[in-house]
């Protein structure tokens, strides 16, 4: 793995060195800050709440707007890490450093994933503002970011993945949000496919709405982990071998 | 350092080099000589790590880049004909994070930099904007990167393409003095350049090794071909004068206001070109005509190309 930790540095600097990092920083809790307020008026309205039903798990699992942001996010996260490099041709003095593909591949990788990370942070004080008024399922809040990190750590590796197929940063982007949104799709249509039959079945394994559903009602199923590991683990094994057969 | 041996490199049915085999020693520096297109950069950048081989065996300070890549890629500084850097970094952050990729160790790495910077004279921008930098400095940059952590090889593909008189001036000196503790292997298709600063010159040509030898080999074959002649007074006497000599074998004259341009060639048996520009000037001189100008003309690479590529297939 040498190479890993100036990558993955130099890989963070760029991002944050760039206006992109912070605009998309700023889109992203503007929508879930008012995704929350929103929810919060809409709770204190109810005389009676389901027993099933914390703001949480509705903040989490229930609503569209968490991921639909993840369909802007991501891809113009991942689209720059390869393609850009590739385009202005420091790919090459990158290559011609004493580092494997992997640590390459890794590096970028861990450097997307942490600004990911770092941009859910804030939503912490959610929990902290709720706490005050109600009782907070450790549980389900644990459950509910570690399904966030599983989604996001996935969409993300397909985004670098994305971006290795290509120079252009604009065609990374496209891709990235085709096959995020396909995957959208496709888990969508377990709404209306008849039960029983594959498309069904299969519909509701993609479905990252049944996921983080499951997710922020405190439900870890192996199965998602499985899928959304593997959605992981592929791509970044793709890109390796994509960077390898840039040698 | 650098071993070579019957190295091919395929893109698709082209063949852009083509069974190359050639060794450079400690301490050599050596100017890959070639015309734009000849394989000049393919070659060097298979020996910096950066492009895979289709045949053939490398060897860089004694590592195979095949089965040891690491290893071979950590004795070579490398820089790419275009200078490719990261225009959002400051000169120094870009070459800390190079000296850390290149695992420089971390209380090694600031005095490397600094020792870079000083080499190729940039520590004056230590804080600027890559971005911000003109083309000669980017070169420099390029420069400080590969010689940062300071690799026993040096692999320079073009180093002063595009730079001012000035400035190739500059970067010529640096190669010469790299040459004292580096193995150089840089690459150019401008003959001067290798005159300057190289021991040996590998000469490309269509992806075939043509030809290798010391530089002074190189530059007898450097012959003139003609002579270029500024000239007052008779020009009817100036062409009878040239006209009769031995070893002129063509003339073309152009008229100005208060003088004339002769251009001579010379026979291809003349030997000495040098020879024949004294021989001519000494006659028009004494026939009463005034030499305001001489200049040797051709000699020029393609000449040298052709000169070699005869002698190469018979």
């Amino acid at each position: 793995m040498k190479g890993f930790w100036p990558i993955y540095k130099r890989e963070l600097f760029a991002f944050f060195v760039t206006p992109l990092a912070w605009i998309l920083i700023l889109v992203f809790l503007f929508v879930q800050g008012m995704h929350f307020f929103l929810l919060v008026d809409t709770f204190a309205r109810q005389n009676e709440v389901g027993a099933d039903q914390s703001p949480l798990q509705v903040f989490f699992g229930d609503t569209a707007l968490l991921y639909m942001i993840l369909f802007l996010l991501v891809p113009a996260m991942t689209m720059r890490l390869f393609a850009e490099e590739r385009r202005s041709g420091t790919m090459e003095t990158l290559l011609s450093a004493p580092v494997s593909s992997a640590a390459v591949v890794l590096g970028k990788y861990a450097a997307v994933v942490t600004t990911y990370v770092a941009m859910w942070v804030p939503t912490l004080l959610y929990i902290v503002i709720l706490r005050r008024t109600g009782e907070i399922d450790a549980g389900v809040a644990l459950s509910s970011y570690l399904g966030v990190a599983l989604v996001g750590a996935a969409y993300l590796a397909v985004g670098l993945f994305a971006s290795a197929l290509t120079k252009s940063q604009l065609v990374a982007l496209v891709i990235t949000a085709l096959v995020l949104l396909g995957f959208f799709i496709l888990g969508m249509s377990s709404f209306v496919a008849r039960e029983g039959t594959t498309l069904h079945v299969v519909a509701t394994h993609v479905s990252v709405w049944s996921a983080m559903n499951d997710f922020s009602a405190g439900l870890v199923d192996s199965r998602r982990l499985v899928f959304y590991g593997s959605l992981i683990v592929l791509p970044l094994y793709l890109a390796t071998r994509t960077v390898d057969s840039w040698r | 350092m650098i071993s070579v041996s019957n190295l091919t490199k395929r893109y698709g049915p082209r063949v852009a080099v083509n069974n190359v085999s050639f060794e450079i020693a400690r301490g050599e520096v050596v100017g890959f000589l070639g015309p734009n297109g000849a394989g000049k950069t393919t070659t060097l950048r298979i020996l910096a790590g950066v492009l895979d081989k289709t045949q053939g065996v490398v060897r860089i300070a004694g590592h195979d880049i095949s089965t040891h890549g690491l290893d071979a890629r950590s004795a070579v500084g490398y820089m790419p004909e275009a200078v490719p850097l990261y225009p959002e970094m400051r000169v120094g952050e870009y070459l800390t994070f190079r000296a850390e990729l290149k695992g420089v160790t971390r209380h090694a790495r600031k005095n490397a930099v600094h020792a870079a910077m000083e080499r190729a004279k940039v520590t004056d921008y230590s804080a600027t904007l890559i971005g911000k930098l003109s083309k000669g400095y980017r070169q420099r940059v390029g420069l400080a990167d590969a010689l940062v952590a300071s690799p026993p090889i040096l692999i320079l593909d073009e180093p002063t393409a595009g730079l001012d008189p000035n400035q190739i001036r500059d970067v010529r000196a640096l190669v010469r003095s790299l040459g004292k503790d580096h193995t150089v292997l840089l690459s150019t298709h401008i003959l001067p350049e290798v005159e300057a600063s190289c021991d040996r010159v590998l000469l490309l040509a269509h992806g075939t090794l043509v030809a290798q030898g010391p530089t002074e080999q190189l530059r007898a074959l450097q012959k003139p071909t003609g002579l270029d002649l500024v000239l007052r007074g008779d020009e009817a006497i100036a062409r009878t004068v040239l006209e009769a000599h031995p070893a002129v074998d063509a003339l073309v004259f152009s008229s100005a206001a208060s003088t004339f341009a002769v251009h001579c060639t010379w026979k291809a048996s003349q030997d000495s070109a040098a020879l024949a520009a004294e021989g001519t000037i000494d006659a028009l001189v004494r026939a009463g005509i005034a030499v305001r100008e001489a200049r040797a003309v051709g000699g020029s690479l393609e000449d040298v190309f052709a000169a070699l590529t005869r002698e190469e297939t018979p």
